[in-house]
């Protein structure tokens, strides 16, 4: 979890918890605030943890159309974007697909990384030669800030070499401890190293997009549907999560279609891969 | 426009107020309860702002189940041709396309090549200092103008030959000439749209903001200027900023699948499913 998502979840829930402070204040209905007191935590946690699902609830049930820009419009499914010109229906969907082991080398954890790197041109080169239908595959990064990763990651080294020292010298250290701190600690001096040598430290956002065509909006989105079930078959080789987008993500994602989001923007919106 | 961190405090700050109120009012529950519940309310509603800040005020003014959330186009040329600009409130957002073309295949590439491919490809994106959109896009080739072409050429040769069958004067043999040119234009427009045909690009974006069009483009262009260099000298290319229609090839969905190409498939998909 990221440092606003914490001020938001910790802020918003300790005001609802500030209301049971006193429950005298609310007579015999006491009980009844106190209940919607937990309801309202648990709105919120769904909120933060599954809005993809709530979203989409609410513009089925209220039967809400958005139209994000001219011209386009999210049918209240929420599940993609379809375009009508020309007596065709235009039906964009998005897919997360995030192959982040397959495009930057890690610090060597995985023994079996130089192979996973090498299969990953070829294994890209077989799903293109059987995907058969238009699709996009959008990789969005943005660079930090070098001096503060470096500083940031010092700090983490500093804290793990303090806690092996602590554990060694206790009485009875514990061997799995030991290794694991130690592993911790190479994954942090990979990382300076790397920094070290010229890279830059990225966070990232990777996705699919394709679309589909059809002569009714019902052709055009069971086509899409179809597409996307394909996508993820095909991606499967990569053993990745994907997951179709829906909802609030499926706007912003489309949106980036026509302008690259700043990096506050980007982390706001979306979990970046660092 | 209200940021989305200003609504969120003064949500918060409306919440601690009616906290107060609570806690320092005389001893009445049923208003404090009222209260509470506004509480509650106002907390979701500030969490929300997290995600749904965009929405609220399209969904606020929505008419008839319609929430427009920006009436205009997506997008407009810039004048040169080589950016896109998109305006939002008072800031005006200019992006522009770099092209990268790769040309080797995995494999024609060994283990070794194909993991330094690999790390060409983890080197490229960690290029930039600012956010660059990476991406690689199958589309159908455009062949609109050809399809046109042979439409043409096959409505003309069939109205020759409606005009020949109908000349009682004209010759057996020219009529027939005439109509083994409407099997030869017949054929070829069948076999065109049989086949899908398609390309595989791969592209770079990069968005500049400025307080005018100009500004925003120029930033734009500068930043992709640098980013092709990085590009060309990373994998041994020429990476170059796109132009006019291969730049809508990236961002509207009627140039990814051109619309005549694509047309013709879905008809005779549907002449097959009819049958």
């Amino acid at each position: 979890m990221d440092e606003r998502t914490m001020i938001y979840l910790g802020t918003t829930s300790l005001i609802a918890i500030l209301l049971l402070l006193s429950p005298a204040q609310f007579g015999g209905l006491a009980a009844v605030v106190a209940l919607l007191v937990i309801l309202a935590i648990m709105v919120i946690l769904v909120l933060n943890y599954a809005d993809f699902v709530l979203f989409p609830v609410f513009t089925q049930i209220l039967g809400i159309k958005t139209v994000p820009v001219k011209n386009y419009y999210i049918p209240k499914t929420s599940n993609s974007i379809v375009k009508y010109i020309n007596g065709i229906y235009y039906a964009t969907g998005y897919l997360t697909a995030n192959i982040y082991k397959y495009v930057f080398t890690a610090e060597n954890v995985d023994e079996n990384e130089e192979i996973k790197m090498s299969e990953g041109p070829e294994k890209w080169e077989r799903i293109v030669m059987n995907a058969g239908f238009p699709f996009r595959y959008n990789v969005l990064s943005s660079a930090e800030d070098v001096q503060r990763y470096r500083e940031e990651l010092e700090g983490r080294r500093g804290t793990l070499e303090f806690q092996l020292s602590k554990e060694m010298s206790s009485s009875a250290p514990n061997e799995l401890t030991i290794q694991d701190l130690q592993r911790k600690m190479n994954v942090v001096d990979a990382r300076i190293d790397r920094l070290s040598g010229g890279e830059r430290p990225i966070d990232s956002v990777m996705y699919i997009e394709t679309t589909a065509v059809g002569v009714s909006e019902k052709e055009a989105a069971d086509a899409l549907t179809n597409q996307l079930n394909h996508l993820q078959t095909l991606f499967s080789s990569f053993d990745l999560s994907i997951t179709r987008v829906v909802g609030r993500e499926l706007y912003h994602l489309f949106t980036y279609n026509y302008t690259v989001p700043d990096r506050d923007l980007l982390g706001e919106t979306f979990s970046l891969e660092r | 426009m209200v940021s989305q961190r200003f609504l969120f405090t003064i949500l918060l700050l409306i919440d601690v107020v009616l906290l107060l109120a609570i806690y320092l009012l005389p001893p009445a529950a049923l208003l404090k309860f009222v209260l509470a519940l506004l509480v509650l309310g106002v907390d979701v509603l500030a969490f929300s702002t997290k995600l749904y800040m965009s929405f609220f005020v399209p969904f606020l003014r929505m008419k008839g189940h319609v929430a427009t959330m920006n009436s205009e186009e997506p997008f407009m040329m810039a004048p040169s041709g080589n950016a896109i600009v998109v305006r939002r409130g008072a800031s005006v957002f200019a992006s522009a396309f770099v092209s990268v073309p790769t040309y080797k295949s995995a494999t024609e590439m060994n283990a070794e090549e194909k993991a330094d491919f690999a790390r060409l490809f983890s080197r490229a994106i960690t290029i930039a200092k600012y956010p660059v959109r990476f991406a690689t896009q199958l589309s159908v080739i455009n062949k609109d103008a050809y399809i046109s072409n042979i439409r043409s050429k096959l409505d003309e040769a069939e109205e020759r030959y409606q005009s020949a069958s109908m000349n009682a004067q004209g010759s057996k043999a020219d009529s027939e000439r005439i109509k083994g040119e409407v099997t030869m234009w017949h054929n070829l427009y069948d076999n065109v749209n049989k086949v899908g045909s398609q390309m595989l690009e791969a592209f770079a974006m990069v968005t500049a903001e400025g307080g005018n069009e100009e500004e925003a483009t120029s930033l734009a262009l500068q930043r992709a200027d640098e980013l092709a260099s990085g590009m060309s000298s990373v994998f041994g290319v020429t990476a170059s900023i796109l132009e006019g229609d291969d730049i809508l090839r990236f961002v509207e969905p009627d140039h990814m699948i051109p619309p005549i190409t694509v047309g013709e498939q879905l008809r005779e998909k549907n002449v097959a499913t009819e049958l």
